[in-house]
């Protein structure tokens, strides 16, 4: 009979008694506790009240943030187990867009909870399977829990919007940032599929200088770029019809390798000549069509423009942008409805877009191109954010991104739930009454998991400078008395019903936070072992 | 007279008790390693991986696991390669049939050391497996006449196989996946026509099995999202210019207008390219390289779909399942085969577009979607399917099914242990052996599960000495269960491939009396001349073999 490497103890025959070798158990610690030093790191960052981290990269730029996503994606870990924590808040990045921090919080507290778990003997498997029931069960809390929200009620939706900004570093520009994320994503919004929100339409663009206070939403097409002029061009165009091309105004160029053999000095003068001949024919075609407003494709291989045909093009009076990414193409003939032009035989009027008006703004040091009255234009919106330094900027755009990102939640799935650490007392609290009434170690890991839960408005309390643990046990009395919606209310570092004071969430957010964060730690789990493999 | 050196310098010779012990020591940390994975209630392993970038895995296959190891012991890698085999041939069982090599090296261990001799050890084993071969054969169910009774069997079979994967806790929602998608196919073996794409977002429960193919792709600019009865151009050709391909041609002119004749004639081939490719009658032309801006807006002007950069094996599945061809050139259009289907539309799928050809020629295509947290879920949750369709296709040919959960080691067990009884000889102790390694697997499945193995086989023993028995070991409750009525179903060919490939594999082990190793090629040679190879690939792309000493 085979030598069985496991040791059983005589007196637990039946039960689910776990007895591992040595190392295999080391692995296993070893892996919590390397995730939960991550989910440490991040911690002080949850909440309106939260702290921000100061990242500097390897080459040498700074970043300062508030999002947990972003933190743990430049933290650099090597640890597998700790790898699998940065994945998690990726995934919650891309499913809600918000709620990153929360996530690898709650994945922390429910580790910490599995490590006493294991040692009090319970195999791994038991726990797993467990905190997937609780999980599923806490869904349905969350769900009964929710508010259903219109789209019409503009209000609810900036509420939500404005409670994930209130946790940035540009929390007082909040009123001014929610509503115009919650205009951005609903302008995008095509009525034949309400549920579906591509953020790619929504087009941010940064510009140093100003204060956050400057941040517009642009009704139309905003380059951060400089128009192309030369002496007298024009830099601002009314009534534009505009052509966005993807071929160059310069003098041609062929794909197999040439040269020009110049053998006496007439040949130099005609060659000169030839090249203005080029050009300004290029130009009079496209005059011809009454364009007056050229976009122009970025090219590797050749200049989009040189000094002559600009010279020429201000004297037809068109204005030029140039060195438009491809990838943005496609979102610019969108915006603009209009039709890219690739070869200059192509160039007719009808591939051109319209506009009330093109011009070159001086915005600071810098100056950019708007386009707006856009006739016809595509289901798309920019915003223009400013801020006064780089830092600020960065982190402006990120924390726009998540109020974009919640709105969107909601627009997939309607429906809202209180902030302040309310969903998660409650779930604890009906989880912990709902593990009474389940049998054997499953109720003692769904216990553990509702214990865990807790660990939200604990550090909620933490981070805002309050007494956690007064904090939570009133916060658990007043939930036990019925009032589902009280929360901590951190600007008043005091209990409220936290709906009243407008602190609302994506029910997405919860959900996805609660499901990913079991999962990870599911994984977790289940490994016993680390193979070094090619 | 002693002879001073027969091999070179660096190698090195190991004979007779050494040889053996180092075998079976190899092989045996090899089983001891993939052990623990074994079961509904196996664990998983991370491989991380020593290259750049650290890439890591999570996984529960065998073969996955087996596969990306460092191994230098040579009897370990006979153990990688049947589990390698195993996967190819059914796709499940990676692990078993490691693990059951293990443990019959490990018997045979002990027979060495009480003086049995290899060569009865292993027609011993011979006898025992052939003997086992047939208990199986004995009990099989099939019920391939009875349509609806076999699609429950490819359920069981289904949930089983995913039962000790990441996938288990929808295994109900997967193995109807893998099931409906293994009926299109029509009892063709080809999992080709079965595409998964793996997205990340969403829950595992979202992944869903769709008709037709996806292209994860996008649609040209200024061309129709949507195309009804489609006819497809399957292409492998350059859309940017046909380059001289000779170093250094070039051209001499002796003024600007020519230069920009020659651009202008550059066009010009080049939409009479596009010319002939719309002159096939096509309203979708599907290229693998990269479609350049003038020709996409020719074809944006012809009302065609056109998609570029659309990868190798993305086409060839693509001309699979339309039925058309790869074509590289158009100057006949009669002779090319189209691909159609009926409609091509963009679809959403989390966050990204992707282009869906639905109601394909080919009717057996599908593809399956899945969605999970992350890359490594996504991953894993790949391996496990296709585990689950590898099987579910085999089963399909070949209808004949087992219980799960142990039984069939058991009935194996007691069949051999009959046989060693009447045997006459020392073969009979090889028997025997035999009997317990097959033991083995119920009580790792047990040990894994964190229940008490011993008792557990124990009394699983005592119910097989009835007759038409079904007990098997239920994990999920910790007791000895009727498999029967916990609907847990295996392959017969599974069985039957981890029994027969792990006997051989443990008999050419046992075997083995000497290894020889032979001295290593020098390395810094073969480094070096394939760094040269690669640098002159990077140069000029002209390939100069060069040859090393």
């Amino acid at each position: 009979m085979a030598a069985p490497a496991i040791s059983m103890p005589s007196s637990s025959s039946k039960t689910e008694s776990y007895v591992d070798n040595k190392r295999k158990e080391d692995i296993r610690q070893a892996n919590i506790v390397a995730a939960r030093a991550v989910a440490d790191a991040v911690r002080t960052s949850l909440g309106p009240k939260g702290m921000d981290k100061m990242i500097s990269t390897a080459n040498g730029e700074v970043i300062i943030t508030n999002d947990g996503a972003t933190i743990l994606n430049k933290m650099e870990v090597l640890q597998p187990a700790a790898k699998m924590l940065v994945e998690l808040s990726k995934s919650q990045d891309a499913a809600a867009g918000d709620g990153t921090t929360t996530v690898v919080v709650i994945a922390g507290a429910l580790l910490k909870q599995c490590l006493s778990l294991l040692s009090s003997g319970i195999h791994p498997t038991v726990i797993s399977d467990s905190l997937h029931k609780a999980a599923n069960k806490a869904i349905d809390v969350l769900t009964a829990m929710a508010v259903p929200v219109e789209l019409s009620d503009r209000e609810s939706l900036i509420k939500s919007a404005s409670t994930s900004l209130n946790s940035k570093v540009v929390s007082q520009y909040s009123t001014l940032l929610a509503p115009m994320a919650v205009d951005a994503v609903l302008s995008v919004v095509d009525p034949a599929k309400p549920d579906l929100v591509d953020l790619r339409d929504i087009k941010i663009v940064k510009k140093l200088g100003g204060t956050v206070d400057d941040t517009e939403l642009v009704k139309g097409l905003v380059f951060d770029k400089k128009v192309s002029h030369a002496a007298g061009g024009p830099t601002r165009v009314e009534n534009a019809k505009i052509a966005v091309i993807q071929f160059q105004i310069s003098p041609p160029k062929t794909d197999i390798e040439q040269s020009i053999v110049v053998s006496d000095y007439t040949q130099m003068d005609r060659i000169l000549k030839e090249e203005r001949n080029y050009i300004l024919s290029m130009i009079k075609k496209i005059r011809a069509t009454g364009c007056n407003v050229l976009l122009i494709q970025k090219s590797i291989l050749r200049d989009a423009v040189t000094d002559l045909s600009l010279h020429y093009l201000a004297k037809a009076k068109i204005l030029v942008v140039k060195d438009v990414e491809r990838d943005d193409i496609e979102f610019v003939t969108n915006t603009l409805n209009c039709l890219p032009i690739a070869n200059i035989e192509h160039f007719r009027a009808e591939k051109l877009g319209h506009a009330d008006l093109v011009e070159e703004v001086s915005l600071g040091d810098g100056k950019i191109v708007k386009i707006t009255g856009i006739k016809d234009m595509g289901r798309t919106t920019n915003v223009l954010v400013r801020g006064s330094n780089q830092l600020v900027l960065d982190e402006a755009e990120r924390s726009l991104h998540d109020a974009l990102c919640v709105v969107r939640c909601l627009v997939s799935k309607r429906f809202l739930i209180a902030g302040g650490g309310a969903p998660e007392i409650e779930l604890s609290r009906q989880l912990g009454s709902w593990a009474k009434v389940l049998h054997g170690m499953e109720g003692y890991c769904v216990k553990s998991f509702a214990e865990a839960l807790e660990v939200i408005p604990y550090t909620l309390a933490e981070n805002a400078g309050l007494n956690p643990i007064v904090i939570v046990t009133e916060l658990r009395n007043r939930h036990a008395q019925g009032e589902v919606n009280a929360g901590i209310n951190v600007r008043k570092g005091q209990i409220t019903n936290i709906l009243e004071e407008n602190v609302v969430q994506p029910l997405l957010v919860s959900t996805s936070a609660i499901t990913l964060a079991t999962e990870c730690v599911r994984m977790i789990l289940k490994i016993d072992d680390i193979v070094t493999v090619r | 007279m002693a002879i001073e050196r027969i091999f070179k310098d660096e190698a090195s010779e190991e004979k007779g008790e050494r040889a053996r012990m180092a075998s079976f020591v190899g092989a045996m940390a090899i089983a001891d390693l993939v052990k623990t994975t074994l079961g509904p209630k196996g664990m998983d392993k991370i491989l991380q991986s020593t290259g750049r970038g650290r890439e890591v895995t999570v996984t529960n296959d065998g073969a996955t696991i087996l596969k990306s190891l460092h191994i230098d012991n040579a009897a370990a890698k006979v153990l990688v390669d049947i589990s390698k085999v195993q996967d190819d041939e059914v796709g499940d069982g990676t692990t078993s049939v490691v693990v059951l090599a293990g443990e019959l090296l490990r018997e045979a261990e002990k027979l060495v050391a009480a003086k049995i001799h290899p060569m009865t050890i292993i027609s011993g084993y011979r006898m025992a497996a052939e003997c086992a071969r047939h208990a199986l054969l004995q009990k099989v169910v099939d019920n391939k006449e009875d349509a609806e009774k076999f699609r429950s069997d490819l359920m069981r079979i289904a949930m089983t196989t995913l039962s000790s994967k990441i996938l288990c806790q929808d295994k109900d929602h997967f193995a109807k996946l893998a099931v409906d998608a293994v009926m299109r196919l029509k009892g063709s073996t080809n999992l080709e026509s079965i595409q998964i794409i793996k997205k990340p977002g969403g829950s595992l429960k979202d992944s869903f099995l769709d008709e037709g193919f996806i292209l994860d792709k996008k649609i040209g600019i200024g061309q129709p999202k949507r195309i009804e009865n489609a006819n497809i151009l399957v292409a492998n050709t350059a859309m940017d210019t046909d380059k001289v391909k000779i170093y250094g041609a070039r051209v001499r002119v002796d003024s600007m207008s020519k230069v920009a004749q020659i651009e202008g004639a550059e066009k010009e081939k080049m939409r009479e390219k596009v010319q002939k490719i719309i002159a096939h009658g096509i309203n979708c032309f599907v290229n693998r390289q990269l479609i350049y801006n003038f020709p996409e807006e020719l074809f944006a002007d012809a009302g065609i779909l056109a998609i570029e950069h659309a990868d190798f094996d993305g086409i060839e599945r693509l001309a699979l399942v339309t039925g058309g061809e790869i074509a590289s050139t158009f100057d006949n259009p009669e002779t090319v085969k189209l691909g159609h289907c009926k409609l091509i539309e963009e679809i959403m799928i989390g966050e990204d577009k992707l282009i869906r050809f639905s109601g394909v020629e080919m009717g057996q295509a599908c593809t399956i979607v899945l969605r999970g947290a992350s890359h490594h879920v996504l991953d894993e949750a790949e391996r496990s399917l296709h585990d689950a369709l590898c099987v579910l296709s085999q089963t399909v040919n070949d209808s004949r099914v087992l219980f799960g959960g142990g039984w069939p080691e058991m009935i194996m067990a007691k069949e051999v242990d009959e046989l060693a009884r009447k045997t006459p000889g020392k073969k009979s102790h090889a028997i025997e052996a035999f009997s317990r390694a097959l033991l083995a697997i119920p009580t790792i499945i047990a040990d894994n599960a964190g229940l008490d193995s011993a008792e557990l086989v124990a009394q699983l023993r005592a119910e097989h000495h009835k007759e038409g028995c079904n007990a098997g070991i239920d994990v999920i409750s910790g007791s000895v269960g009727d498999m029967a009525e916990l609907g847990i179903s295996e392959a017969f060919k599974v069985k039957q491939a981890v029994l027969l490939s792990a006997t051989e594999a443990a008999e050419m082990i046992l075997r083995v009396d000497e290894i020889i190793t032979c001295a290593p090629r020098q390395r810094e040679n073969r480094i070096h001349a394939w760094k040269m190879i690669c640098t002159s690939f990077h140069q000029g792309g002209n390939f100069v073999p060069i040859l090393t000493s």
